[in-house]
């Protein structure tokens, strides 16, 4: 996939930063972080009078933006509309629209361990993993609480719809999927009939969140926003995925559900149960499993070539072992 | 029939040069997590040719008894892995119809832990 040199962007980007930093500013340094087909992060020094910051600039890739996620505007809004309601996030600065041809938005640059087998492993980040199921309930429970109508862009789904585009996505894959069958009839058949709908963040779970000493820094990657039954978010950071091979702490490898989730329903007043986590928990096994397949259909159709997507094929088998064991347990 | 290095040992040759010779040079993290998954790809593959055809026996046999089939497997590679495809895709067909044969759940344990011996053999150690 094509991806734009620092030199191309830096003049365009420099003109769209001025509304918001003002005239007296240069770039100092602008490195590429990731570059996918979806997206892009750019490290970005700024020089402006207050000093240097320190800034992310997310910008579309050269590819197909995936169907499921933001776009670049929208996403840069769900920031805004978070941090207002004091959800700890990269302060967003502001949309840029498109730089040389692709649109962008421009946030905090912050520090903090993303990658999941370090923060569950590290010695030194044990006081933040004590920390970190109270954090994330409380970052959960802020979220939720955001007005819908100030994002009025999410999609709103229960269930049924989350389970409906599953099969859907399912049906796109060129060859048949028994396991994932066998999951998506029993969480047809259990579905809950009425849930309450509220803004979720889509992926909160560690890998998207930026740890520190003290635990929970930021809540990161946004892309994946839409409305939903609440238990969905809670219950997503317990895929067995997402404990990055600690599998015995069931909240993403760093603790137990049971205080994460009193404090959750202690400071939002709900009554999730664990058997509804239970309940999302295999959707979220299904979730995972299809979107690995899919991912690597983009590999095979050309969409974009990459031996990490390829192999993403093959890994959905553990997804699918997984799931079925939490169907075994079910019953 | 072809000249060693056999299909096994030339995915070991090239798995081993990513790893000692191309993998030390490597300073991008990025790439450095492609290269790792690139010799993961190379394992998958000797894996499946080490092991490969009497796993999809086993699924095809397995998919037959599930589906009440009584004829005879294939011999040929190919016209197993299509015999297997056409199997699971009639299996997939009846969960989606809400008709599911009688043990199915230990029947997909079976089948996707063989898979696992193939794609993820640590993640299966995982269960023990």
């Amino acid at each position: 996939m094509t991806t734009d040199g620092a030199s191309t962007i830096s003049v365009e980007l420099r003109e769209r930063l001025v509304p918001i930093f003002g005239t007296d500013i240069a770039i100092e340094r602008l490195a590429l972080l990731a570059g996918g087909a979806s997206k892009e992060a750019w490290a970005l020094d700024l020089r402006t009078p207050q000093g240097t910051r320190q800034l992310l600039v997310r910008r579309a890739g050269g590819g197909v933006i995936h169907q499921e996620t933001l776009s670049l505007e929208d996403e840069h809004r769900l920031l805004e509309v978070a941090s207002a309601a004091g959800v700890r996030v990269p302060k967003p600065y502001g949309y840029l629209g498109e730089i040389v041809g692709r649109p962008a938005f421009v946030s905090e640059r912050v520090s903090g361990e993303t990658i999941g087998r370090r923060i569950v492993q590290r010695p030194e980040l044990a006081g933040a993993r004590a920390a970190l199921p109270a954090q994330m309930a409380e970052e959960l429970a802020k979220i939720h609480a955001i007005p819908a109508e100030r994002v009025p862009f999410l999609g709103g789904v229960g269930a049924r719809d989350v389970l409906g585009r599953l099969t859907k996505e399912v049906d796109r894959l060129e060859d048949a999927h028994p396991a994932i069958e066998l999951g998506l009839a029993w969480a047809r058949q259990r579905a809950p009939e009425r849930s309450e709908t509220v803004v979720l963040h889509g992926d909160l779970r560690v890998g998207n969140l930026a740890v520190i000493a003290t635990g929970l820094g930021h809540v990161l990657d946004w892309e994946f926003g839409h409305r939903g039954d609440p238990a969905e978010d809670v219950a997503w950071p317990l895929v067995r995925a997402w404990r990055f091979g600690v599998d015995q702490l069931r909240l993403g490898g760093v603790g137990d559900v049971e205080p994460y989730l009193e404090r959750y329903n202690a400071l939002t007043g709900r009554h999730i149960t664990l058997a509804s986590l239970d309940y999302w928990e295999i959707v979220g096994n299904l979730k995972w499993a299809i979107g690995a397949l899919t991912q690597s259909r983009r590999h095979l159709s050309g969409q974009q070539r990459s031996v990490e997507l390829a192999v993403l094929g093959r890994l959905a088998a553990e997804m699918e072992f997984e799931l079925l064991h939490l169907l075994e347990r079910a019953g | 029939m072809q000249d060693r290095p056999n299909a096994a040992e030339l995915a070991q040759a090239v798995r081993e040069f990513i790893e000692t010779e191309v993998l030390p040079q490597i300073d991008d993290p990025r790439l450095r997590f492609r290269a790792l998954v690139a010799i993961n790809g190379l394992g998958i593959l000797e894996r499946e040719i080490a092991l490969g055809t009497p796993l999809v026996r086993r699924e095809v046999d397995s998919l037959a008894r599930l589906l009440g089939h009584a004829d005879p497997l294939p011999e040929d590679l190919e016209d197993l892995r299509r015999r297997a495809s056409d199997l699971n895709r009639e299996l997939a067909l009846l969960i989606r119809a809400g008709d599911i044969p009688e043990g199915t759940l230990a029947h997909l344990l079976a089948t996707v832990a063989d898979k696992l011996r193939i794609a993820s053999p640590r993640y299966l150690e995982r269960y023990r």
